[in-house]
């Protein structure tokens, strides 16, 4: 896995973050409290002057680890964020793309409405899949939420001229570049507080966190940010091998995200 | 580690993808339930396995054997690692094609060899673009080289007249010929056996050369600071400008605004959370002014003195995607605002498959031209020659994506 300059990947994000901030009146983030959304957060303290400026949502189906929800509590009183919780309905007889689709994306759907954001940020990586690989730094949306994959706008240098189409938003992705690497090296480096479950207990560890019923742990030692670096050099297994809605079907994840999914 | 942005150029079919699917296998770079999946998928189609498939992740673009849109994939090699980017080499997609080029300086051109393909109006045009982008080195690979049996004439052929086109066209960077088997894997990572006649290196060792090359080029000798304001942050009841330095080092003190040549004196930079004595190229600060600005976005920022081009008219050479009147409605974005053109004139028209200049009073689409623009309202900017950041713009036509335009 590539290791890329933490500094030049800092102050990309913090630019976007910033044209993000003052391109749009009411941004919001999505904050799943793993790795990649606390880690922007981590980036926003530094743009904004050590506050987070915008609400963070978590899409909450109830069925999160119990870990998420403590580290959720104590970051929250830490961090003085304006936390927003949008509860998620959660249906015992549905999971994997039902699931993150339906009830997930329709939470999102219910909680932009409310609070009218028109720009929200989404920590997703390229380096996690090839169709979150194809998307733009600001990437608009439609009313439906829907993602116009075969016509995207066109994105050039570091100019992000994505406008809000048909009474839409637009999705903000400050660490598309990054790869899950960097973002451990820059956990390590800036001291950011991690949600346990990344780390390994009885063999087992978390390298992607969704909810209790779609992912799996996997195998591992690694017991500390350095040891998840050690294996993340040498490791052959892909990140999200422990999700399972990424696998059910043929491009279920193209298929969520143009839906809305993150 | 150090990472090298390269771009893919080329016609459609010429072979990007599968080059770029080719290095990940040969390098290690991509993991084996990538390849399993691109391999399942292969089969599934009726098709022998297709390396093109681990970059090409939609179902419209595997189904239908095209790339739709950008994207980037990494591979390790020696000391450097390479961030290659893939772009569609459909004519109707040149403008995800420049999306995608436009983040490196690097670029790889795939020109089929097989028969019937060859040089073909893409292959051109996506060089004349890249050029207009920023790229300035350039590895022509010569593909599907199997296809003609290896043979060196028929690869000194397309060279030549490749090699004539880029001269056509200025190219000036620097330029370097390999040719290759995407597919077979020929000439990529190691010297291919069956192109003994060919005395270069290859392809990734080339790419390799001149990427550590490039770097001791002697940059131009402009180091003045020009950086461009975001806009606001609030501290409390305090506001403070955000601004990305594009040019030279920001410090306490006198600094002067442009358009409008409002001065103003900086009391505080903050890099990062952190109150500093100055901060150079690439970084983007926050600084505490004596006195507010009103609508700050988009202003330059330069040191008392050291101005830079403040002005309305433009002489710019632009590439357009659809057709350029005198009466065409166009808006540039230039430093992140949109500024409307009142005016265009047609001084020039460049058939961008040959480089020819010709006087027309209009710009066919895909074709370049030069304009002289008149701007609605004042902007600062510089040569492109002397600051790329600010001697390019995209423009609009009717809201729809135009172009864009490097000022001469």
């Amino acid at each position: 896995m590539i290791e890329q300059n933490l500094k030049e990947l800092e102050e990309r994000s913090i630019f976007i973050l910033r044209e993000a901030r003052s391109k749009f009146k009411n941004i919001a983030a999505l904050w799943s409290m793993g790795k990649d959304s606390t880690t922007m957060l981590a980036l926003a303290r530094k743009a904004f002057l050590g506050k987070v400026p915008f609400p963070v949502i978590h899409i909450d189906n109830g069925i999160d680890f119990p870990e998420t929800y403590k580290f959720r509590e104590e970051l929250t009183k830490k961090w003085k964020l304006n936390l927003i919780v949008a509860k998620s309905e959660i249906k015992p007889e549905i999971s994997g793309f039902s699931c993150c689709g339906a009830n997930k994306t329709e939470a999102l759907k219910k909680v932009m409405k409310q609070y009218k954001f028109d720009a929200l940020i989404v920590s997703i990586r390229r380096d996690e899949h090839g169709v979150r690989a194809k998307e733009r730094v600001f990437s608009p949306r439609d009313k439906n939420f829907r993602w116009n994959y075969k016509d995207q706008p066109a994105e050039l240098w570091d100019d992000y001229s994505s406008k809000i189409e048909n009474e839409g938003h637009v999705r903000i992705h400050p660490l598309l570049d990054w790869n899950e690497i960097d973002i451990w090296n820059y956990i390590k480096k800036e001291h950011i507080p991690v949600n346990p479950l990344y780390f390994s207990r009885n063999g087992f560890r978390y390298r992607s966190l969704g909810c209790t019923h779609c992912t799996v742990p996997l195998k591992s030692n690694a017991k500390t940010v350095d040891d998840i670096i050690k294996e993340l050099k040498t490791t052959n297994v892909e990140e999200r091998a422990g999700r399972e809605q990424d696998k059910e079907r043929e491009y279920v994840m193209q298929k969520l995200r143009a839906l809305g999914y993150m | 580690m150090l990472v090298e942005n390269v771009t893919m150029l080329g016609h459609k079919d010429h072979g990007k993808s599968t080059l770029i699917g080719s290095i990940l296998m040969l390098t290690n770079s991509v993991s084996n339930t990538r390849i399993e999946e691109a391999k399942r998928y292969s089969e599934k189609l009726g098709k022998s396995f297709e390396p093109a498939f681990i970059l090409d992740s939609l179902e419209e673009e595997r189904e239908g054997g095209l790339t739709i849109d950008s994207t980037r994939a990494e591979a390790k090699y020696k000391d450097l690692a390479f961030e290659f980017i893939d772009v569609p080499g459909h004519e109707e997609l040149i403008k995800n094609m420049m999306s995608g080029a436009s983040f490196a300086e690097t670029a790889i051109l795939l020109v089929s060899a097989k028969p019937g393909e060859g040089i073909r109006k893409q292959t051109k045009r996506h060089v004349f673009v890249a050029k207009m982008l920023g790229i300035e080195n350039l590895i022509v690979a010569v593909n599907k080289m199997d296809t003609i049996n290896y043979d060196e004439n028929a690869y000194n052929k397309i060279t030549k007249l490749i090699g004539k086109f880029l001269s056509n066209i200025k190219f000036d960077g620097i330029i370097r010929y390999v040719p290759i088997s995407a597919y077979n894997g020929e000439n990529i990572i190691r010297r291919s056996d069956k192109m003994k006649w060919y005395n270069g290196m290859p392809l990734l060792e080339e790419l390799y050369r001149m990427t550590k090359g490039a770097g001791k080029k002697d940059k131009n000798k402009f180091n003045k600071l020009r950086a461009v304001v975001q806009g606001y942050i609030e501290d409390g009841n305090k506001k403070l400008i955000s601004a990305k330095i594009l040019n030279g080092k920001i410090e306490k003190g006198k600094i002067t605004f442009f358009p409008g040549n409002i001065e103003r004196y900086a009391k505080k930079i903050i890099l990062k959370g952190r109150a500093v004595a100055k901060a150079g190229e690439g970084s983007s600060v926050a600084i505490e002014l004596d006195k507010d600005i009103e609508n700050p976005r988009g202003l330059v920022i330069t040191k008392e003195g050291e101005e830079p081009i403040v002005a309305n008219k433009l002489n710019a050479l632009i590439f357009t995607l659809a057709k350029l009147t005198p009466s065409s409605k166009i808006v540039i974005r230039f430093l992140g605002n949109e500024v409307k053109c009142n005016k265009l004139s047609i001084i020039k028209h460049i058939d961008t498959t040959t480089g020819a200049l010709s006087k027309k009073s209009l710009i066919e689409p895909l074709n370049a031209g030069i304009l002289d623009l008149e701007l609605e309202s004042d902007i600062a900017f510089e040569r492109y020659n002397i600051l790329k950041s600010m001697g390019r713009f995209s423009f609009y036509i009717e809201n729809k994506f135009g172009g864009i335009g490097i000022v001469e």
